[in-house]
Protein backbone atom coordinates (compact mmCIF):
# COMPACT_ATOMS: atom_id res chain seq x y z
CA UNK A 1 0.00 0.00 0.00
CA UNK A 2 1.03 3.55 -0.60
CA UNK A 3 2.58 5.54 2.23
CA UNK A 4 -0.15 7.33 4.16
CA UNK A 5 1.30 10.77 3.36
CA UNK A 6 1.24 10.07 -0.40
CA UNK A 7 0.29 11.69 -2.65
CA UNK A 8 1.65 14.69 -0.80
CA UNK A 9 -0.81 17.31 0.35
CA UNK A 10 -0.14 20.87 -0.78
CA UNK A 11 1.13 21.72 2.71
CA UNK A 12 3.55 18.78 2.92
CA UNK A 13 4.71 19.39 -0.64
CA UNK A 14 5.57 23.01 -0.01
CA UNK A 15 7.31 22.24 3.29
CA UNK A 16 9.53 19.58 1.71
CA UNK A 17 10.38 21.93 -1.16
CA UNK A 18 11.12 24.81 1.18
CA UNK A 19 13.33 22.66 3.41
CA UNK A 20 15.75 21.88 0.60
CA UNK A 21 17.58 24.64 2.42
CA UNK A 22 17.82 24.55 6.25
CA UNK A 23 15.15 26.76 7.86
CA UNK A 24 13.30 27.08 11.14
CA UNK A 25 9.54 26.66 11.18
CA UNK A 26 8.45 30.27 10.87
CA UNK A 27 11.04 30.99 8.15
CA UNK A 28 9.72 27.97 6.22
CA UNK A 29 6.22 29.43 6.44
CA UNK A 30 7.46 32.78 5.07
CA UNK A 31 9.39 31.07 2.31
CA UNK A 32 6.29 29.06 1.36
CA UNK A 33 4.19 32.21 1.22
CA UNK A 34 6.72 33.65 -1.22
CA UNK A 35 7.11 30.42 -3.25
CA UNK A 36 3.36 30.09 -3.65
CA UNK A 37 2.93 33.79 -4.55
CA UNK A 38 0.89 34.33 -1.44
CA UNK A 39 -1.60 31.53 -2.07
CA UNK A 40 -0.36 29.19 0.67
CA UNK A 41 -0.12 30.76 4.11
CA UNK A 42 0.33 28.07 6.73
CA UNK A 43 -1.21 28.48 10.17
CA UNK A 44 0.74 27.66 13.32
CA UNK A 45 -0.99 24.38 14.17
CA UNK A 46 -0.81 23.13 10.62
CA UNK A 47 2.91 23.91 10.37
CA UNK A 48 3.69 22.37 13.75
CA UNK A 49 1.75 19.18 12.97
CA UNK A 50 3.33 18.85 9.53
CA UNK A 51 6.87 19.31 10.86
CA UNK A 52 6.23 16.70 13.59
CA UNK A 53 4.81 14.31 11.05
CA UNK A 54 7.57 14.73 8.46
CA UNK A 55 10.19 14.46 11.18
CA UNK A 56 8.59 11.28 12.52
CA UNK A 57 8.73 9.69 9.07
CA UNK A 58 12.34 10.71 8.63
CA UNK A 59 11.69 12.93 5.61
CA UNK A 60 13.07 16.00 7.36
CA UNK A 61 15.43 16.25 10.31
CA UNK A 62 16.56 18.76 12.87
CA UNK A 63 20.01 20.01 11.86
CA UNK A 64 20.66 22.52 14.63
CA UNK A 65 19.07 25.48 16.33
CA UNK A 66 19.01 29.23 16.21
CA UNK A 67 18.30 30.37 19.74
CA UNK A 68 15.19 28.50 20.86
CA UNK A 69 14.15 27.70 17.30
CA UNK A 70 14.96 24.34 15.74
CA UNK A 71 16.28 24.29 12.20
CA UNK A 72 15.06 21.59 9.85
CA UNK A 73 16.27 20.27 6.54
CA UNK A 74 15.05 17.62 4.11
CA UNK A 75 16.70 14.17 4.35
CA UNK A 76 17.82 11.87 1.52
CA UNK A 77 14.62 9.92 2.02
CA UNK A 78 12.64 13.14 1.75
CA UNK A 79 14.38 13.96 -1.53
CA UNK A 80 13.43 10.50 -2.87
CA UNK A 81 9.81 11.25 -2.01
CA UNK A 82 10.03 14.53 -3.91
CA UNK A 83 11.43 12.62 -6.94
CA UNK A 84 8.51 10.18 -6.87
CA UNK A 85 6.08 13.09 -6.61
CA UNK A 86 7.82 14.97 -9.40
CA UNK A 87 7.41 11.99 -11.73
CA UNK A 88 3.77 11.59 -10.80
CA UNK A 89 3.06 15.27 -11.36
CA UNK A 90 4.98 15.53 -14.62
CA UNK A 91 3.00 12.60 -15.92
CA UNK A 92 -0.22 14.36 -15.04
CA UNK A 93 1.11 17.54 -16.65
CA UNK A 94 1.97 15.63 -19.80
CA UNK A 95 -1.64 14.50 -19.96
CA UNK A 96 -2.66 18.18 -19.87
CA UNK A 97 -0.45 18.85 -22.86
CA UNK A 98 -2.14 16.05 -24.78
CA UNK A 99 1.15 14.34 -25.65
CA UNK A 100 -0.31 11.00 -24.60
CA UNK A 101 -3.78 10.76 -26.11
CA UNK A 102 -6.02 7.78 -25.37
CA UNK A 103 -3.75 5.21 -26.93
CA UNK A 104 -5.72 2.16 -25.95
CA UNK A 105 -9.06 3.34 -27.28
CA UNK B 1 -13.21 40.84 35.68
CA UNK B 2 -13.62 37.23 36.66
CA UNK B 3 -16.20 34.88 35.27
CA UNK B 4 -17.13 31.38 36.21
CA UNK B 5 -18.15 28.82 33.66
CA UNK B 6 -17.92 25.08 33.15
CA UNK B 7 -17.66 23.49 29.74
CA UNK B 8 -17.69 19.92 28.56
CA UNK B 9 -17.22 20.87 24.93
CA UNK B 10 -14.08 22.57 23.66
CA UNK B 11 -15.74 24.27 20.71
CA UNK B 12 -18.48 25.75 22.90
CA UNK B 13 -15.82 27.02 25.30
CA UNK B 14 -13.94 28.64 22.43
CA UNK B 15 -17.12 30.34 21.21
CA UNK B 16 -17.93 31.65 24.66
CA UNK B 17 -14.39 32.97 25.17
CA UNK B 18 -14.43 34.79 21.85
CA UNK B 19 -17.82 36.22 22.77
CA UNK B 20 -16.21 37.80 25.85
CA UNK B 21 -13.25 39.06 23.79
CA UNK B 22 -15.59 40.75 21.34
CA UNK B 23 -16.99 42.81 24.18
CA UNK B 24 -13.56 44.44 24.47
CA UNK B 25 -11.73 42.13 26.81
CA UNK B 26 -8.67 39.97 26.69
CA UNK B 27 -8.18 36.85 28.72
CA UNK B 28 -5.39 36.97 31.30
CA UNK B 29 -5.78 33.73 33.18
CA UNK B 30 -7.78 30.54 33.34
CA UNK B 31 -7.83 28.64 36.58
CA UNK B 32 -8.37 24.94 36.87
CA UNK B 33 -11.80 25.39 38.39
CA UNK B 34 -13.57 27.23 35.62
CA UNK B 35 -12.60 30.76 36.65
CA UNK B 36 -11.71 32.92 33.68
CA UNK B 37 -10.03 36.30 34.24
CA UNK B 38 -10.37 39.11 31.73
CA UNK B 39 -9.19 42.67 31.48
CA UNK B 40 -10.44 45.59 29.40
CA UNK B 41 -8.53 46.38 26.23
CA UNK B 42 -8.82 48.68 23.21
CA UNK B 43 -7.41 46.05 20.91
CA UNK B 44 -9.28 43.15 19.44
CA UNK B 45 -8.16 39.71 20.47
CA UNK B 46 -9.06 36.24 19.35
CA UNK B 47 -8.71 32.93 21.20
CA UNK B 48 -8.27 29.43 19.88
CA UNK B 49 -8.24 26.16 21.78
CA UNK B 50 -5.91 23.42 20.72
CA UNK B 51 -5.65 19.93 22.07
CA UNK B 52 -2.24 18.28 22.27
CA UNK B 53 -1.45 15.62 24.78
CA UNK B 54 1.77 13.91 25.81
CA UNK B 55 4.16 16.67 24.84
CA UNK B 56 7.59 16.09 26.31
CA UNK B 57 9.38 19.16 27.62
CA UNK B 58 11.29 19.48 24.36
CA UNK B 59 8.24 18.96 22.23
CA UNK B 60 6.30 21.50 24.24
CA UNK B 61 9.02 24.12 23.78
CA UNK B 62 9.03 23.51 20.04
CA UNK B 63 5.22 23.60 19.94
CA UNK B 64 5.03 26.80 22.00
CA UNK B 65 7.89 28.39 20.06
CA UNK B 66 6.24 27.91 16.69
CA UNK B 67 2.88 29.21 17.89
CA UNK B 68 4.57 32.24 19.46
CA UNK B 69 6.35 33.00 16.20
CA UNK B 70 2.91 33.30 14.64
CA UNK B 71 1.88 35.81 17.31
CA UNK B 72 -0.03 33.44 19.58
CA UNK B 73 0.26 33.95 23.30
CA UNK B 74 -0.03 30.89 25.52
CA UNK B 75 -2.51 31.06 28.38
CA UNK B 76 -2.05 28.38 30.96
CA UNK B 77 -5.14 26.60 31.96
CA UNK B 78 -7.46 23.71 31.69
CA UNK B 79 -8.62 21.40 34.43
CA UNK B 80 -7.11 18.43 32.65
CA UNK B 81 -3.87 18.33 30.70
CA UNK B 82 -3.92 18.48 26.95
CA UNK B 83 -6.14 21.50 26.42
CA UNK B 84 -4.11 24.50 25.23
CA UNK B 85 -5.43 28.03 25.22
CA UNK B 86 -4.00 30.49 22.70
CA UNK B 87 -4.74 34.17 22.30
CA UNK B 88 -3.56 36.74 19.80
CA UNK B 89 -4.41 40.14 18.44
CA UNK B 90 -6.77 39.84 15.50
CA UNK B 91 -4.96 40.33 12.19
CA UNK B 92 -6.74 38.21 9.64
CA UNK B 93 -4.53 35.14 10.27
CA UNK B 94 -6.56 34.00 13.21
CA UNK B 95 -6.89 30.27 12.72
CA UNK B 96 -4.66 27.53 14.08
CA UNK B 97 -5.17 25.30 11.07
CA UNK B 98 -4.94 26.21 7.41
CA UNK B 99 -5.68 22.95 5.66
CA UNK B 100 -8.22 20.17 5.71
CA UNK B 101 -5.80 17.46 6.87
CA UNK B 102 -4.61 19.29 9.96
CA UNK B 103 -8.14 20.44 10.87
CA UNK B 104 -9.19 16.79 10.50
CA UNK B 105 -6.49 15.54 12.83
CA UNK B 106 -7.53 18.25 15.30
CA UNK B 107 -11.02 16.74 15.43
CA UNK B 108 -9.45 13.32 15.62
CA UNK B 109 -7.56 14.42 18.76
CA UNK B 110 -10.78 15.86 20.20
CA UNK B 111 -12.41 12.47 19.64
CA UNK B 112 -9.66 10.83 21.66
CA UNK B 113 -10.12 13.41 24.42
CA UNK B 114 -13.91 12.90 24.69
CA UNK B 115 -13.45 9.15 24.53
CA UNK B 116 -10.96 9.20 27.37
CA UNK B 117 -13.19 11.39 29.58
CA UNK B 118 -16.24 9.32 28.66
CA UNK B 119 -14.51 6.07 29.60
CA UNK B 120 -13.35 7.60 32.86
CA UNK B 121 -16.93 8.56 33.76
CA UNK B 122 -18.18 5.17 32.65
CA UNK B 123 -15.70 3.57 35.00
CA UNK B 124 -16.81 5.82 37.89
CA UNK B 125 -20.45 5.06 37.13
CA UNK B 126 -19.72 1.38 37.23
CA UNK B 127 -17.95 1.64 40.58
CA UNK B 128 -20.74 3.80 41.98
CA UNK B 129 -23.76 1.85 40.82
CA UNK B 130 -22.53 -1.72 40.66
CA UNK B 131 -23.79 -2.67 44.15
CA UNK B 132 -26.98 -0.68 44.39
CA UNK B 133 -28.02 -0.05 40.82
CA UNK B 134 -30.26 2.94 40.28
CA UNK B 135 -33.02 1.66 42.61
CA UNK B 136 -31.60 3.16 45.79
CA UNK B 137 -30.86 6.64 44.56
CA UNK B 138 -33.49 8.04 46.90
CA UNK B 139 -33.72 7.27 50.59
CA UNK B 140 -35.94 4.17 50.94
CA UNK B 141 -38.35 5.56 53.44
CA UNK B 142 -39.16 8.39 51.07
CA UNK B 143 -41.64 6.32 49.10
CA UNK B 144 -43.74 5.68 52.22
CA UNK B 145 -44.16 9.34 53.00
CA UNK B 146 -47.29 11.17 51.99
CA UNK B 147 -48.50 14.54 50.87
CA UNK B 148 -46.43 17.65 51.37
CA UNK B 149 -43.89 15.81 53.49
CA UNK B 150 -43.14 13.54 50.55
CA UNK B 151 -42.69 16.47 48.17
CA UNK B 152 -40.46 18.38 50.58
CA UNK B 153 -38.26 15.34 51.12
CA UNK B 154 -38.30 14.57 47.42
CA UNK B 155 -37.20 18.08 46.45
CA UNK B 156 -34.59 18.09 49.20
CA UNK B 157 -33.06 14.85 48.00
CA UNK B 158 -33.17 15.50 44.27
CA UNK B 159 -29.97 17.60 44.09
CA UNK B 160 -28.08 14.81 45.86
CA UNK B 161 -29.53 12.26 43.50
CA UNK B 162 -28.41 14.36 40.52
CA UNK B 163 -24.98 14.56 42.08
CA UNK B 164 -24.88 10.81 42.44
CA UNK B 165 -26.05 10.48 38.86
CA UNK B 166 -23.50 12.96 37.49
CA UNK B 167 -20.98 10.37 36.26
CA UNK B 168 -23.73 8.70 34.25
CA UNK B 169 -24.92 12.07 32.92
CA UNK B 170 -21.35 12.93 31.94
CA UNK B 171 -21.02 9.67 30.02
CA UNK B 172 -23.91 10.87 27.86
CA UNK B 173 -22.41 14.38 27.54
CA UNK B 174 -19.00 13.09 26.45
CA UNK B 175 -20.56 10.58 24.08
CA UNK B 176 -22.32 13.44 22.39
CA UNK B 177 -19.14 15.57 22.13
CA UNK B 178 -17.36 12.50 20.76
CA UNK B 179 -20.04 12.10 18.14
CA UNK B 180 -19.91 15.79 17.15
CA UNK B 181 -16.14 15.65 16.70
CA UNK B 182 -16.49 12.40 14.79
CA UNK B 183 -19.00 13.99 12.39
CA UNK B 184 -16.66 16.91 11.67
CA UNK B 185 -13.71 14.57 11.32
CA UNK B 186 -15.42 12.39 8.71
CA UNK B 187 -16.74 15.44 6.84
CA UNK B 188 -13.21 16.76 6.49
CA UNK B 189 -11.84 13.35 5.55
CA UNK B 190 -14.37 12.47 2.88
CA UNK B 191 -13.69 15.18 0.33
Amino acid sequence: MKHKLLPLSETMHYILLALREPLHGYAAMQKIEEMSKGSVILAAGTLYGAIENLNKHGWIECVGDAGRRKIYEITAEGRDILKVEQERLSHILSLYEGSEPNEEV
Amino acid sequence: MKKFNLFFNIEKEEQWLNGQLQKGYRCTNISGWGIYSFEKTDKRYVMRLDYQEHLSKNQFEEYKGIYEDFGWHYIKGGWLGGLRYWQKEEDGQDELFSDRQSKGSYYNRLMGYSLMLGMLCLFFSFMLYKDTGFSELYFKGLWDMEGSLFWKAFLFETPFVLLKLSPAILVVVFSSTYYKAYRKYTMLKEK
